[in-house]
């Protein structure tokens, strides 16, 4: 295993506490949907949070791959660290999405395509944390949760094309989409200030779990490497004068 | 060691010749899809033409989650030992996987039979649910590629074997889709064809991902 002392950059964070003033000042001054009202600010947050999902589970993939191709260790805490950001953001996706969905559609939770589809992402990616956490072996983790990260990421694009493949209650993509982009200016220029205000959440949390896993693994090794009673306390080594 | 396909026979044969004596899928997967089957109208009512119209979806939902029971038998277990053993015998991981597959195959087909007719038969449909050879052997195959390739990444680990149909159920997905719709098609009299290739898609990649991923995996222990 590679041993570094390093420590992750303070660089990411003080970026993520401007462009969070920013996208947190922006999304407060930008003015109501003529439809929605109000209730479109939750926009800037549930927009970049499936975003980052999104931009996670694919991190999840490349990483995996990587790993599969280098065998080095590193890839495999990276791609970890991605799943487990991409997992919290997926939740707060959803969670924002029916906090959203109550009022304007009455209901918390609608049999849509892109919900339903969401949903099982998100379980699929706890099935990958969970995988990670039936063996010690370091090796075995990474080569099975690796298969598991590549095979996984199929769910991404059936997600984001759901709303194209059926008719959805769920609105069809606003931003990317051959037509152009369908949205007013300044709402425009606000979900981008929060597009890279989380992006930058990313980036500072990626380092951090990256810093975090290489520190639990280098834990699991020093705790198996600890010299300890060959045969358990109730044996021990004889001595040449005859004592215990 | 013989070739690939030989070596494929061999341990889809052994696979097989281990579950008649252990009997897991006839004896308990099996029977329990069915009751599964007659457990739903006590819970959801008994409305003959309701059932009439859910009966094919409840069918496939039954098959994808009561099918991983097939991959994760007691019969297939992928222990350490018999990797290493299969490993020294100079058996290609590959023919392994392709092998276990086409053993959980084929008791997947019984599955699909047993418990499709007890549906036809409890939720009176038509018999359209068992005359779509193509949904049924698709849907089989890819779900037996899926729960043996799950079964293989979390095999040798804790809660291994708890924790296969969390990893099968939400990746089987295309294939519900897929059979759902496609039976959907067929009753309506309306081309089924683009469901169908759904399903080939996903049977194929699981195929080639499972392959792929046999070598590394046996290395893991």
């Amino acid at each position: 295993m590679t041993t570094r002392t390093s420590r992750s950059p303070r660089w990411p964070w003080v970026l993520l506490a401007i462009s969070a003033a920013v996208a947190v000042t922006a999304a407060m001054v930008v003015g109501p949907d003529a439809v929605q009202g109000q209730l479109s600010r939750i926009l800037y947050v549930h927009v970049p949070s499936a975003w980052l999902a999104f931009t996670a589970f694919g991190v999840t993939m490349l990483m995996s791959a990587m790993y599969l191709w280098k065998r080095d260790l590193a890839w495999d805490r990276r791609a970890h660290a991605s799943a487990e950001i991409g997992v919290v953001f997926t939740g707060l996706a959803i969670g924002l999405g029916m906090i959203w969905a109550k009022p304007t559609w009455g209901v918390w939770w609608t049999w849509d395509a892109r919900l339903t589809l969401t949903a099982i992402m998100f379980f699929v990616y706890l099935g990958y944390l969970a995988l990670r956490r039936t063996t010690d072996d370091l090796e075995a983790r990474a080569k099975r949760a690796a298969i598991l990260g590549v095979l996984a990421v199929v769910q991404v694009p059936l997600v984001h094309f759901s709303v194209v493949w059926w008719r959805t209650l769920h609105q069809p993509p606003t931003l990317i989409k051959p037509e152009g982009i369908d949205m007013d200016a300044s709402m425009f220029v606000t979900l981008m200030v929060s597009l890279a205000a989380f992006t930058t959440a990313y980036v500072a949390m990626m380092y951090k779990r990256v810093e975090l896993a290489r520190l639990e693994d280098e834990l699991l090794v020093a705790e198996r490497s600890t010299d300890g009673p060959v045969a358990g306390a109730a044996v021990s080594t004889p001595s040449i004068d005859g004592g215990a | 060691m013989t070739g690939f396909w030989a070596q494929v026979a061999v341990i889809a044969r052994t696979e097989l010749v281990r579950e008649r004596r252990a009997g897991q899928v006839l004896w308990i997967t099996i029977p329990f899809g069915a009751i599964a089957i007659l457990l739903v109208p006590i819970a959801i009512g008994t409305d003959a033409p309701m059932l009439r119209r859910i009966g094919p979806g409840l069918f496939w939902m039954v098959v994808m989650l009561f099918g991983v029971l097939v991959a994760v038998r007691r019969s297939s277990l992928d222990t350490l030992p018999v990797r290493d053993q299969l490993a020294l015998a100079g058996v290609d991981p590959a023919a392994a996987y392709v092998g276990r597959a086409a053993a959980a195959f084929v008791l997947l087909l019984a599955f699909e039979v047993v418990v499709g007719l007890a549906a036809v038969l409890v939720y009176d449909l038509g018999s359209g649910l068992l005359i779509a050879p193509a949904t049924l052997l698709l849907a089989a195959a890819g779900l037996a590629l899926l729960g043996t390739l799950a079964a293989s990444i979390v095999s040798a680990g804790r809660d291994g074997s708890a924790l296969v149909p969390l990893l099968v159920a939400p990746l089987s997905v295309p294939l519900l889709i897929g059979a759902t719709q496609a039976h959907e098609a067929f009753e309506l009299g309306r081309s089924s064809l683009g469901w169908v290739l759904m399903m080939v898609v996903t049977t194929v990649v699981l195929a080639i991902a499972g392959v792929l991923s046999a070598g590394p995996l046996q290395e893991t222990g």
